[in-house]
């Protein structure tokens, strides 16, 4: 009893202090950056993880969809992503995580079988969708969803070449359910942003 | 490839088990030690005051466990990695180092700090109950703002200040109980209460890392994982270390003090002589023993 009376003051206290967080909101009033203006949804294909070909604009046409450009030996950013936009959405009510749709595509397919793909995004979250393709395939979806093309870091690494990093764009691309890019979310996005924000970017049409 | 730096911090660098070296760390415990030795094992000191085989072990356990929490993999984990093993670095700091730096401590040397500092208006003011317990409980909330954490985390300086503060703040906190410097009025029930009082806001930080929504820290949230651990798993474990294993020292504390008292209070109240006493003669009013 007295611990929970406790909690509460130290809640309050602490709480407190985090008091101004959201006076740095977007004009449209995310936490995320938001695009000065909306860029149309690109249009691709890619082999999904589970084998066949994932048209991505009509599969994830009238939801808002949380595009992540990463690979799964990655130590640090994309588990971390992937992880908080997991926790996440296992907080928001069903109504509003039904409406979303989490795709990562792989900057590194020579490690990244869709085996891999399915056990790594199955630690987050099971509906995640994991795609690949050909190194070519990959460098242009980049170039099309306007992120810098991911480059392979072997130089100094082991001689069996398998342990290496990949520099990939860090950010979240997210779509509206009107297929338009309007927010990114840069490494670093925290749990408490997310879920300010995909309950606002699910209603957007 | 070694890693040198001279503290503990949160550097968003991916975990491995690599060995890191921390000379800042290695100069603090050194530095720690000779103080402490100082202060409790004089080397010109009377027979009187030789320190037992216990006090060694007492003070030499505060001592390493100090330097163990301090250094890799202990201090590396908790500044940058794993919430529950920075929960655990206050516990400790907090309720088991000052326990074992006290009781390293001789009966002698103790009546040599009374001699020299007991009677000091400033010395008494500093550890008294009221100002230890505030100074400890406003350290332990300070130290656990999420703003705070996060800005002096990820930097040496920054982290190298939170354990210092803890340090501090535990011996503060264990002051009135356990050091016999200044003799003060109030035996076991007031040591009692203070321990109960003074560790109420502690057992609140548990409870709000239990019970928070989100993850409290962008340190640990946004740190490089290890393993498959999930932030909200590891808040929890944060959380349920300070509040069980918290609560279990403070009331194995609240416990040991208040035996201590019983015992006391009991031989207190033994008589000491069983015979009739001497011849009573009342003399002006006033109550004395004759002489034999």
């Amino acid at each position: 009893m007295n611990g929970r009376w406790a909690a509460a003051i130290v809640s309050v206290i602490l709480l407190g202090t985090a008091c101004g967080k959201n006076e740095d909101l977007s004009p449209g009033g995310y936490v995320g950056a938001e695009l000065s203006s909306p860029k149309p949804k690109p249009e691709f294909v890619l082999t999904s993880m589970h084998g066949g070909p994932y048209d991505f604009r009509r599969e994830t046409d009238g939801y808002l969809t949380l595009l992540f450009f990463g690979y799964t030996h990655c130590p640090d950013v994309c588990p971390v992503q992937m992880a908080n936009l997991a926790a996440v959405l296992d907080q928001l009510p069903s109504d509003v995580s039904n409406h979303v749709r989490v795709v990562f595509v792989t900057t590194d397919p020579a490690r990244d079988s869709a085996q891999r793909l399915r056990q790594w995004l199955g630690n987050f979250d099971p509906s995640f969708v994991g795609l690949t393709g050909t190194r070519e395939e990959l460098s242009r979806v980049q170039v099309e969803a306007g992120v810098l093309p991911a480059v392979p870091d072997t130089a100094g690494d082991s001689a069996s070449g398998h342990d290496y990093q990949v520099g990939h764009a860090a950010q979240v691309l997210a779509y509206t359910p009107d297929n338009r890019e309007r927010v990114m979310y840069p490494a670093g996005t925290r749990q408490q942003d997310w879920a300010h924000d995909i309950p606002l970017l699910v209603q957007v049409q | 490839m070694l890693s040198v730096s001279w503290w503990c911090s949160a550097t968003g660098e991916a975990w491995t088990w690599h060995w890191r070296a921390y000379p800042g760390v290695w100069l603090f415990v050194v530095g720690m030690v000779a103080a402490y030795a100082r202060l409790a094992w004089p080397r010109r000191r009377q027979p009187a005051e030789r320190p037992s085989a216990r006090s060694y072990g007492l003070g030499a356990a505060g001592l390493v466990l100090i330097w163990i929490l301090l250094d890799w993999p202990v201090g590396t984990l908790g500044s940058g990695y794993l919430m529950a093993v920075h929960a655990a670095q206050f516990l400790a700091f907090s309720f088991l180092v000052p326990p074992l730096l006290f009781g390293g401590i001789s009966p002698d040397r103790w009546a040599r700090l009374e001699a020299r500092a007991g009677r000091r208006a400033a010395f008494r003011v500093a550890t008294h109950p009221l100002i230890t317990g505030v100074a400890f409980n406003l350290i332990a909330i300070v130290t656990h703002v999420p703003s705070v954490v996060d800005g002096l985390m990820s930097a040496q300086l920054g982290a190298f200040a939170i354990d210092l503060a803890w340090i501090f703040g535990g011996i503060a906190f264990w002051w009135p109980v356990l050091a016999p410097v200044p003799a003060r009025a109030g035996g076991g029930l007031v040591k009692i209460g203070y321990l109960f009082v003074a560790s109420m806001v502690h057992s609140g930080l548990g409870m709000w890392l239990l019970l928070s929504r989100f993850p409290a820290y962008a340190t640990y949230e946004l740190a490089p994982p290890i393993g498959g651990r999930s932030i909200m798993a590891d808040q929890a474990m944060a959380g349920g270390v300070m509040e069980l294993f918290g609560g279990l020292i403070v009331l194995g504390a609240i416990a040991i003090v208040f035996f201590r008292w019983a015992r006391e209070e009991e031989t207190d109240t033994v008589p000491v002589r069983t015979e009739p006493p001497p011849t009573v003669a009342t003399i002006g009013g006033g109550v004395s023993s004759t002489p034999d």
